[in-house]
């Protein structure tokens, strides 16, 4: 029993407890026991006082109280005693109500001690930044009363604006990641022991002085870090290795080859007419995708005027998914298509200044029958070519990432780089004077250090934002080599595949949890605010590193001048960055603000941009030399070809649930990595789906989960890497393979695509997590796609519209009414929104297990269809989140009222009146609703649960549950415009999805106001259509019908208008 | 102009059938009895932790996912009322309409209806995520609002029917004991028998008065229950008519649910009676193979509309040019879920055919193993209807399969421990056939079977 309870067991007793005394005194006793003192008497027995009559007497009235307080046990005839029963009964019945009382109060304290910026109930937003290696982000992190939980992007940010890419919306999981360590941990003999930071300062210190100090990092792409690596190697006499399992290592060797600089340029999507893209997958996960998406987007916001993506794909990557016309081939093809496609400009149309020079024409003349190679026609190839000529300086060529890691991943950028070249692209579509001038990281470098660290010569091995224990194949010897390292020190956040092999793991801090900057391209700063203090006795491993300078007294002056790491980062911002802002506005008119202001500022919005980009950059001279090494190559076999997820990307965030349950844009499988190949090489090679097949290279053989893939080439299979991590948490655990591991090395560099693999068939069953139902679209109108031809001729192509009718008038909206549009055309399917929706809305993940079982909780979905046969199949995308419909046919069947209609047009659902009968999802025809079919919520485990919004109300077990159109931002809007005394307006709000959308494609505003976006693509744009319009259940939600630019007349070729969009006047 | 067969065989005396038809009731259970009602007991017990396991852990313990909301306790929900058809149409409709053959079976068919629709009862109320809400199915004025219900929910007017069926046919059930109780009242010898069915029977006393008001109530109970066998199951149609779905949004489902309720409780009520006979061979004079021949060929009737049904359903989804409607019915019979389509049509329309036989409708063994399959087919119905139908719906992307997993097994076999434990008692404790209904009948046909090796040696054996 509890405290509480207990207090009230003796309130109520206490009564009871008093009455013998008070009822006690003489004074009450019945007159007949008394001495016959007033001088009455009745009988002489009683003036005798004689005990019969006494005893006769007290039994005279059945009711006397003291009668029974005077009987003895043998005087009760074995019956109760009143006074005992009441007695008893109160008891009991006091016992009994405990059980019954109201729950135990537990009182709470007011925030007395306010925090001066905080408003209790608002949330707060800092600016900051995301780095994972490749790509970088400005971001807007928004707290609520002290912790971060959500991530977006910062509007004014000019490389992603206020879009975010998945992974970094996922980062905020791992700041409360559970497995993170606690504080500083010595590894020895394979376990980890708690120690402290000064214990492992003194004995790591006593290890750098002895010299042979190599610090490894991943790509460093902020001034201060670098800044401060080069002081504190300088300091002791250490060396300095950057590598990343997706390094840019190809694109800079190539530039370099080809132009003399070293640099990874940077591209400008939203300038090009005409993209073709060999297996550059810039979409999804290529160098910065978030920032490529808004270009590549905006490039086709006017489907009128709107660019051309031709892909050259060896895997389904994102970027071929929405690719106009999409090539597939193999790996070994890859500088085939380029240089073929040099050569039909070039050779065959005499086209371009290279076109007289005989070096050039005799270096193409291999690749003249590339279109024969590659199985495609000659029409489409010329034709290819032809209209790349035509958009010249309005072109780009691109290739690059892990699928393009071939033997030869040099030649292919270096022709990548002649053929941009040749269009005149460099220099207008190709900025490679300013460009991301971070991405350093090289694998080469990575071999030499094992090879260093093999000799011994490695003493100390400082590891920092990488894991090479896991994304290095075990053929690079990194696990024996580290045995000849005197001592190793990870700064990883838990003891990861790395940190099994490290001496020490020094946790750094979480990136919310630290200062730091960035420079995302070259010219563009961001700074990194903390936004939370360091949650466990973690140090950044700028600090340690600093420390260990201190220690030891080496290190620059600025290590030993500065007693953080922000005062550090400020110190560099001060000398480099504000002194070229300054330098800048002393040649204008303006005199420059001090640091102090131009810091706050830099603060406050969160990007310093210096405006390199702006300034036009002149062509570079391409060195001819460069193509001598390109040459035509012929491979035959199974072709492997190892690819980085939108999800999962390298790997460093497969311990966060939201990502791994979000399924790949193209496959919809979550949970699982596979073995993709054609339906034709599954058949030929008798391999089956839902079972488990071998895939032979290199003498080892793994066995792996198999998936057709509609539209690969015959020749490839393909294997994403990112999973099966062995020590980055419950979550990540042997998900999945590590296919980092299928990788060779070959002269000293990574070989990670097109090595000749073998599959054979087992009989071992095993189900991948698909959420997608169905390839295709039945027939049905779900996806309206027209060809920019048909668009030209009509914009609303294949787009039916149904004439419905209702027998009723509807509902009336007098004030706003909610409405969403969605661009088809813009969309291409990354699944950001799925992320930020299950941020923004506490959305639980439910495992693999019960993905398999069609339990999945996301409130929005990214639906994807395959157009055409399963050799050659186009993807299609489409978010569907609740459609808000006027006439919603979840509505009237709730038996409880728990989901009705708002008077500004939204389907609320009220998740506390819910039973749970589920007759509100049968009856959706889009299925958008999700029940809680467990407690999903409740055992989430600590500290997870500090992300959680506390705007949305976290559901229980039983409960219905679906997109609100981010009811409670419309609600934070409304109280905010009230408090302003002004009416809601366009851009106030915000949902989720649209916010975080790198395409925008997903608009959202009030359909009652004329002016706004909606209103005008509901009423006048003619590819707007409702999914499943002829249903009439009035959605709320407006598609705008998928254009593609793909030089065809009709998209379904041999029918009168569409033939899917035939069907159903239900 | 036939001779009428006789309705009780044996020339029974009015006493013989007193005795023939308390017998169980008076007498100690056998091993057979007791065995049986063990198992089921057990079962029973099974399916209590099996819901209690459900209800504290969640309903994702069963088959039930997205897009398949509903699956296996809407399915047997269904099923069992069905079942419960049976018993009102024969008590009610068949009294109404004179059909003196009923007395015989009236009783235990409506035994089995109270029990089906308790059986069925359940599953509304756990089938929901949130099972201890309940309550807030029902209009009544609280202290939420008053929040009040949602008249336009089918999943409403369902509480009610259903509601509404299981109290009225229960009330007619035990009236239609009355008479009945107060027999086995003034026969027993032991004082706590006398006191239960003397309490049972609401003071009867068997004059002219009782029988009097006792006729009117029967005539008028009847009367109300009539429309209730049509109503219930035209209304838990409409739980899937009134909705959207494909496959669910037609107007057939209530004649075609009220065909297949009687169907499926006709099926139920020749099992059980099959089984009656052989426990108590007594009851053979009484529940004649005549009797099981009617109801067999009620079977092949109710069958062959539940067969027009189907058939009708096609060719509307056809006729209608609508796409999803067209293709629902395409994947019933050609989708991943065909093999339970076709387990429903050979069940329900194909195996019945075999009653157009005069010898088979009237052989016991073949008419045992006709209604096992009647009932296997009928649950398979209810499972075409609803999972079939929601798991390919408009979206394509949205297709999925129905998780079934053990819990949906336990629950649907558990639900017939309830049942069998309820009915294995009913026959120990209530006279299972009407014996003041049927003592009127026993001269009906007489004359044809005067035979004297007709004549049952009925002495003895009490």
């Amino acid at each position: 029993m509890s405290e509480i309870n207990k207090d009230i067991v003796q309130k109520q007793t206490q009564p009871e407890a008093l009455q013998p005394e008070a009822l006690q005194p003489e004074a009450l006793q019945p007159e007949a026991l008394q001495p016959a003192q007033f001088g009455y008497w009745k009988s002489l027995a009683q003036w005798n006082q004689d005990s019969e009559f006494q005893k006769a007497a007290a039994q005279e009235f059945q009711s006397s109280p003291l009668r029974e307080e005077e009987l003895t046990e043998e005087d009760r005839d074995g019956g109760w005693a009143r006074r005992e029963f009441l007695k008893l009964m109160g008891a009991s019945l006091a016992m009994a109500s405990t059980a019954c009382i109201r729950r135990p109060v537990q009182k709470i304290v007011p925030y007395n001690k306010a925090v001066e910026e905080i408003t209790f109930g608002l949330p707060n937003y800092y600016t900051s930044s995301y780095f994972d290696g490749a790509e970088s982000l400005g971001l807007l992190v928004k707290t609520r009363e002290g912790r971060p939980i959500k991530i977006d992007g910062n509007p004014k940010h000019p490389l992603n604006g206020g879009a975010s890419s998945t992974r970094a919306q996922g980062s905020i999981l791992s700041l409360y990641d559970p497995e993170r360590l606690h504080g500083p941990r010595k590894i020895s003999s394979g376990t980890a022991v708690e120690t402290t930071w000064a214990e492992a300062d003194a004995s790591i210190v006593a290890q750098l002085q002895k010299g042979g100090v190599v610090v490894l990092t991943g790509a460093l792409n902020s001034p201060a870090t670098t800044a401060l690596v080069k002081e504190f190697t300088q300091g002791f006499k250490a060396k300095h290795v950057q590598y990343e399992a997706l390094s840019s290592e190809e694109i800079r060797e190539g530039q370099k080859a080809s132009y003399g600089d070293e640099a990874v340029p940077f591209y400008h999507f939203e300038k090009a007419k005409i993209i073709v893209s060999v297996d550059a997958d810039f979409l999804g996960t290529w160098l910065a995708p978030t920032a490529f998406t808004r270009q590549f987007a905006a490039g086709r916001k006017d489907p009128a005027t709107m660019n051309k993506l031709v892909s050259f794909d060896s895997n389904y990557s994102l970027t071929g998914a929405n690719a106009d016309i999409r090539v597939k081939i193999k790996p070994s093809q890859q500088v085939d298509v380029v240089m073929g496609l040099a050569h039909e400009i070039v050779v065959k149309k005499g086209a371009s200044k290279f076109a007289a020079q005989s070096s050039v024409k005799s270096a193409l003349a291999a690749f003249a029958e590339t279109p024969t190679k590659l199985g495609i026609s000659h029409e489409l190839f010329s034709r290819l070519a032809e209209d790349l000529w035509k958009h010249k300086g309005q072109s780009l060529i691109v290739a690059g990432g892990l699928v393009t890691q071939t033997e030869a991943a040099k030649d292919l950028q270096v022709a990548v780089n002649f053929l941009n070249s040749v269009l005149e692209n460099d220099g207008a579509t190709v900025d490679g004077r300013s460009g991301f001038s971070g991405l350093k990281a090289s694998t080469k470098a990575i071999f030499e250090l094992i090879e260093e660290m093999k000799k011994g010569s490695v003493k100390t091995l400082v590891i920092h934002g990488v894991n090479p224990n896991y994304t290095l194949p075990s053929a690079a010897g990194f696990r024996e080599a580290v045995k000849n390292v005197g001592m190793i020190i990870s700064s990883s956040d838990r003891v990861d595949e790395t940190g099994t092999v490290s001496s020490y793991v020094l946790p750094d801090n979480h990136p919310m949890e630290s200062w730091g900057d960035a420079e995302i391209i070259d010219g563009v700063y961001t700074i990194q605010q903390p936004t939370i203090r360091p949650m466990y006795d973690t140090r950044s491993f700028q600090l340690s590193l600093m420390t260990w300078a201190k220690i030891a007294k080496v290190g620059g002056k600025r290590i030993s001048s500065s007693d953080s790491y922000y005062d550090y980062v400020q110190a560099i911002w001060k000398d480099e960055i504000y002194s070229q802002v300054a330098k800048a506005a002393a040649k204008g008119t303006n005199k420059a603000a001090g640091f102090e202001s131009f810091w706050d500022q830099a603060l406050q919005t969160g990007v310093v941009d210096l405006g390199k980009q702006t300034k036009s950059s002149p062509a570079r001279t391409f060195k001819l030399d460069a193509l001598n090494s390109v040459k035509a190559k012929s491979a035959s076999g199974l072709e492997l070809v190892l690819y980085p997820t939108v999800n999962l990307g390298d790997g460093r965030f497969a311990n966060i649930s939201w990502l791994q349950e979000l399924p790949d844009p193209v496959s919809k499988i979550c949970w699982d990595n596979f073995a993709a190949v054609s339906l034709a090489t599954a058949e030929k090679l008798q391999l089956k789906e839902k079972t488990l097949v071998e895939l032979v290279i290199g003498g080892r053989s793994v066995k792996i989960p198999l998936y057709i893939q509609p539209g690969l080439h015959n020749d490839v299979v393909t294997v994403a890497i990112g999973y099966g991590r062995t020590a980055a948490g419950k979550i990540a655990n042997n998900v999945g393979v590590n296919a980092f591991d299928f990788a060779k090395i070959e002269k000293g560099a990574l070989i990670a695509s097109g090595l000749i693999v073998e599959l054979k068939p087992t009989q071992e069953a095993y189900k991948l997590a698909c959420v997608a139902g169905n390839a295709t679209m039945e027939g049905r109108k779900i996806v309206a796609e027209a060809t920019l031809t048909e668009y030209l001729k009509e914009k609303g192509a294949n787009n039916h519209r149904h004439k419905t009718f209702s027998i009723w008038s509807g509902h009336q909206y007098n004030g706003n009414k909610w409405g969403m549009a969605v661009d088809l055309n813009s969309c291409t399917g990354c699944s950001a929104c799925m992320i930020a929706c299950q941020a923004e809305n506490n959305i639980p993940v439910v495992g693999k297990k019960y993905v398999l079982q069609g339990r999945e909780m996301h409130w929005m979905r990214v639906d994807r269809y395959y157009v055409g046969n399963p050799e050659n199949a186009e993807a299609v995308f489409q978010p569907v989140m609740c459609q808000q419909c006027d006439n919603a046919p979840c509505e009237t069947v709730c038996p409880v009222l728990a989901t009705v209609h708002s008077s500004e047009g939204l389907n609320d659902m009220t998740y506390n009146r819910c039973v749970g009968t589920r007759y509100c999802s049968n009856n959706c025809p889009y299925k958008v609703r999700r029940f809680n079919w467990f407690n999903f919520t409740g055992p989430v485990e600590k500290p997870l649960n500090l992300q959680y919004n506390p705007d949305v109300t976290v559901r229980p077990r039983g409960v219905m549950e679906k997109c609100t159109f981010c009811v409670h931002r419309i609600k934070a809007a409304r109280n905010q415009s009230r408090l302003e005394n002004r009416e809601l307006k366009e851009g106030d709000i915000q949902t989720a999805c649209e916010q975080v959308c790198p395409a925008k494609a997903i608009i959202f505003g009030d359909l009652n106001d004329p002016e706004s976006r909606v209103a005008k693509i509901f009423k006048e744009e003619p590819r707007a259509y409702g999914l499943l319009e002829e249903f009439n259940a009035a959605p709320a939600v407006r598609y705008l019908t998928k254009i593609r630019n793909n030089d065809q007349e009709k998209r379904f070729p041999g029918t009168e208008g569409a033939s899917h969009n035939k069907g159903g006047h239900a | 102009m036939m001779k009428r067969k006789a309705l009780v065989i044996g020339h029974k005396t009015l006493q013989e059938v007193t005795e023939d038809i308390v017998a169980p009731v008076e007498t100690m259970p056998g091993k057979g009895w007791i065995s049986l009602f063990l198992s089921a007991k057990l079962l029973f017990l099974f399916y209590i932790i099996t819901i209690a396991i459900v209800v504290s852990t969640g309903m994702g313990l069963l088959g039930v996912n997205h897009p398949v909301g509903w699956g296996t306790m809407i399915v047997t929900f269904v099923f069992w009322i069905g079942i419960g058809h049976a018993g009102t149409l024969i008590s009610a409709i068949l009294f109404l309409f004179r059909q003196k053959w009923r007395t015989s079976v009236a009783r235990t068919a409506e035994a089995m209806t109270v029990f089906a629709v308790m059986t069925a009862g359940i599953f509304p109320l756990i089938h929901t995520g949130r099972p201890w809400l309940d309550y807030w199915l029902f209009p009544y004025p609280n202290q939420r609002g008053p929040l009040w219900t949602n008249f336009r929910s089918p999943l409403l007017w369902d509480v009610f029917a259903v509601s509404t069926y299981a109290t009225v046919s229960m009330v007619f059930w035990y009236i239609g004991l009355v008479p009945d109780f107060a027999t086995i009242r003034d026969r027993a010898r032991h004082k706590i028998r006398r006191k239960v069915y003397g309490a049972l029977s609401l003071g009867w006393r068997g004059r002219a008065r009782d029988w009097s008001h006792y006729e009117m109530l029967y005539l008028l109970l009847a009367g109300l229950s009539t429309p209730l066998v049509l109503s219930v199951h035209t209304i838990v149609s409409f739980d899937f008519a009134v909705s959207n779905v494909p496959g669910w949004h037609t107007t057939i489902f209530p004649p075609y649910f009220v065909a297949g309720a009687i169907f499926s409780g006709f099926g139920m009520v020749v099992t059980l009676m099959t089984l009656v006979r052989i426990g108590f061979p007594k009851f053979k004079d009484y529940i004649t193979i005549d009797h099981m021949e009617v109801m067999n060929k009620i079977i092949m009737a109710t069958g062959m509309m539940v067969g027009y049904a189907y058939a009708c359903e096609f060719f509307i989804a056809w006729y209608s040019g609508n796409m999803y409607e067209k293709f629902t019915f395409i994947n019933r019979a050609f989708g991943p879920y065909s093999w339970a389509y076709w387990i429903m049509v050979s069940c329900n329309v194909l195996i019945p055919q075999i009653f157009w036989f005069k010898k088979l409708r009237r052989s016991i063994p073949i008419m045992f193993a006709v209604s096992i399959f009647v009932n296997i087919g009928m649950w398979f119905e209810r499972f075409v209807i609803t999972v079939t139908s929601l798991h390919r719906d408009f979206l394509p992307a949205n297709w999925g399969n129905y998780a079934w997993s053990n819990y949906d097994a336990a629950i649907l076999f558990g639900s017939f421990g309830m049942f069998l434990t309820l009915f294995l008692l009913y026959l120990r404790l209530f006279p299972a056939i009407s014996i003041a209904e049927i003592k009127p009948v026993i001269h009906v046909g007489q004359e044809d079977c005067r035979k004297p090796d007709q004549k049952v040696d009925h002495k003895g054996g009490h």
